[in-house]
């Protein structure tokens, strides 16, 4: 056992540093650091993302035969971390991370050379279609209906928590093909095109401030049925899949080490405010290695063990902890909300660290972690029927 | 990177692991090991595969009696692995003279001599040491004691003469000894600066192990129990409450493995030995304790009676969450 990187790790290090330093811009960095939602806004994160696919590294966390670089899952440890110390933009995942996979896994080749690569130079932006206002922790309950017509469905309803929607030109979504099946049975997933007649977004203001969230609502709206990925009836393993692959890297912890050492340097904490923060440490540091050593399991080739089930469960706290613990160190300063958004537009920024002018649209923000992705009660279900076999 | 234990690690894990399981299935926890299952212990090599080579050992590594130190712990075996192989025998066979090292190792590598460790408010002038140490673990069973002060180290043989210990019973069962120093005759061993340091992280690594040794069996035994364990009709297993306390100690237990695996993989001269066991003491100490109360709390009446391992684990929890400092005190270190 031993906890070394090899000469070869040590090496793309090295790598990934000298890339970040030369990349990574200021304005980047700026951008990142004045980013008070879960993620980087078109603004903040295009410019990166352009960056990192002129790189090859984009997606790296896709296999080698989706147009991944191939890293091992210690690499892409590697330059998580890196990325996070450095401050780099935490770039939506809803297209990366969550439709990306699902079409090299089940779209159709007609389907991944459209899709894919207008994912990866940015010109489609994705939203998330799964949670509807009557369809929250239990998905399955969706009622957005899709009717064939010929070669199209045509798509009635109303989705709810969409993140970036407002940016975005296309939804993935679940609908309901079929009424008469059991509720699992009867779903599908959708692609739409967001300027298709009948989709209208509206946005729903967060109690921070930002504009994060949207209801969209489907009235008549045709998608061909080109659109769909996978079989009809099929959208929920589909999105079994999507959920697991939620984190699509490796873990929390790089960011959060980062964001703590980030709320560290900017307030001296002593006393009561010192001992939280090294017991937000302490829990992320158990949190790294408890993702390492599911990375571990998953680079030689075995099924990760039932821990796995636990670290959004994990990172929700910490992250949490993190931003309240922000509000306290910045004393009242921590509590001041400004009404500008986004943050990052301001031209000429505020006196202060911007840890303290944006804390408290942080922890707002920050309480949405343990109730996107499955809940922290869903989680704990999950791991009591997964993880302890009852 | 790689956190897979070694044939050899794996070998010497089910080795404990079988001996102990042959041993304590009826008499789990209570009490100290007896000294002849000590001492079978010392035969099999256990004690010579942990300790350096100098001393007639192997040359073991802190990952070793981390191994070693978990097996224990689900055992709940009570045992003074830590304080006289790991610490006081680990520095008379690294720094004491070869008169020394003669004189205690082999008795200390067949498991006939246990060592104590010794700390506290002690001075010595020629050759001679007064003073008091408290609650010491193993005194009374010991042929001799190590006594570390500041950064001096001295052996004071059982029978020295002005030496008083007075036996007082922990919470776990085991005996202390409030030890007395008139005047005794003690040699000093010749302690580089902070060479005593790496020696007591490596005694307190085995205490980490031991608690999420312990923090295992109490998780298993309680999941045990909700699934057999009828009220209003149904296994209290099916209660959702019953089952996020069962999940938060699953995370937990998840949890503790991971720091102690990121403290026990480090070695004695690596820069973040140190901080590392600290950090682990400090995180698995507050957590174990938890669990434990968890454990009695699910297991209802049958958990506050001294007929299942649940009370026993619970005790045995509380004394080593607090060895060589508190959780509390080690957070505070890593916060300065």
């Amino acid at each position: 056992m031993h906890f070394t990187l090899s000469d070869a790790q040590l090496a793309f290090r090295e790598e990934v540093r000298a890339f970040l330093d030369r990349s990574l811009t200021p304005a980047m960095r700026r951008g990142a650091a004045l980013t008070s939602g879960v993620f980087a806004e078109p603004e903040v994160a295009q410019p990166w993302q352009a960056a990192l696919e002129a790189q090859g590294w984009l997606v790296y966390f896709w296999p080698r035969a989706a147009g991944g670089p191939g890293w091992s899952a210690i690499e892409r440890w590697i330059f998580e971390t890196e990325c996070a110390r450095a401050g780099a933009p935490v770039l939506p995942g809803m297209g990366l991370k969550l439709v990306g996979p699902v079409l090299y896994t089940y779209g159709t080749p007609e389907q991944q050379a459209h899709f894919l690569p207008a994912l990866r130079g940015g010109d489609h932006i994705w939203a998330q279609g799964f949670s509807e206002p009557g369809a929250g922790s239990d998905l399955a309950k969706l009622s957005t209906r899709a009717l064939r017509d010929g070669d199209e469905y045509v798509v009635n309803g109303q989705k709810i928590w969409t993140t970036q929607a407002q940016f975005a030109n296309w939804l993935f979504a679940l609908v309901r093909t079929d009424a008469e099946v059991k509720a699992q049975r009867g779903i599908s997933f959708l692609l739409i095109d967001m300027a298709t007649p009948g989709v209208t977004v509206h946005p729903i203001l967060s109690a921070s401030g930002d504009h994060e969230l949207n209801e969209v609502f489907l009235e008549d709206v045709r998608v061909p049925v080109a659109n769909r990925v996978g079989d009809e009836g099929e959208g929920w393993s589909i999105a079994k899949f999507l959920l697991e692959n939620e984190r699509g890297g490796t873990g929390y912890a790089p960011q959060l080490l980062a964001d703590l050492g980030r709320v560290e340097q900017a307030a001296p904490l002593t006393g009561p405010l010192a001992d939280r923060a090294v017991r937000l440490r302490l829990e992320a540091e158990a949190l790294e290695m408890t993702e390492l050593r599911t990375l571990l399991e998953i680079e030689r080739g075995e099924p990760p063990a039932a821990r796995s089930l636990a670290v959004k469960l994990i990172a929700s706290e910490v992250r949490q902890g993190i931003e309240a613990l922000a509000v306290d160190a910045f004393d009242m300063a921590g509590l001041t909300l400004p009404a500008e958004r986004p943050f990052h537009a301001a031209d000429a920024p505020a006196a202060g660290p911007p840890e303290a002018r944006l804390a408290a649209a942080r922890y707002l923000n920050a309480r949405a972690w343990s109730i996107f992705g499955g809940t922290s009660e869903i989680q704990l279900n999950i791991l009591a029927r997964a993880a302890v076999g009852l | 990177m790689n956190f897979e234990a070694s044939e050899e690690q794996v070998l010497l894990r089910d080795m404990v692991g079988r001996f102990l399981a042959d041993r304590t299935d009826a008499a789990i926890g209570q009490g100290p090991m007896l000294r002849e299952d000590w001492r079978a212990l010392g035969e099999l090599g256990l004690f010579a595969f942990l300790l350096p080579e100098r001393g007639g050992g192997m040359g073991g590594r802190p990952q070793d009696a981390m191994i070693v130190g978990e097996e224990l712990g689900r055992a709940l075996a009570i045992t003074p692995l830590a304080e006289s192989v790991l610490a006081a025998a680990d520095l008379v066979a690294r720094h004491g003279s070869a008169a020394q090292v003669e004189r205690w190792l082999p008795a200390v590598l067949s498991g006939h001599a246990v060592l104590a460790l010794a700390t506290g408010d002690v001075t010595v002038r020629d050759g001679r040491i007064d003073g008091r140490c408290d609650h010491v673990r193993w005194a009374v069973h010991a042929a001799a004691l190590v006594v570390v002060h500041d950064d001096t180290a001295w052996l004071v043989p059982a029978d020295a003469l002005g030496l008083d210990i007075a036996p007082i019973r922990l919470i776990d069962g085991s005996l202390a000894g409030n030890v007395l120093f008139d005047g005794c005759e003690a040699e000093p061993i010749a302690l580089p600066p902070g060479a005593a340091a790496a020696s007591l992280a490596t005694a307190q690594l085995a205490y980490v192990a031991e608690m999420v040794g312990a923090m295992a069996l109490l998780y298993e035994q309680t999941v045990d129990y909700a699934r057999q364990r009828r009220q209003f009709g149904a296994a209290i297993g099916t209660f959702q409450v019953v089952q996020h306390k069962l999940a938060r100690m699953f995370v937990a237990l998840e949890q503790c493995r991971s720091l102690l695996l990121k403290a026990g993989l480090a070695d004695r001269d690596d820069p973040g030995f140190e901080r590392g066991i600290v950090a682990a003491k400090a995180y698995v100490a507050a957590a174990a304790q938890h669990l434990a109360e968890e454990a009695v709390q699910l297991h209802g009446g049958m958990g506050v009676t001294d007929e299942l391992a649940i009370g026993r684990g619970l005790r045995r929890v509380m004394l080593l969450a607090r060895l060589f400092g508190s959780a509390d005190a080690a957070r505070a270190r890593l916060a300065a």
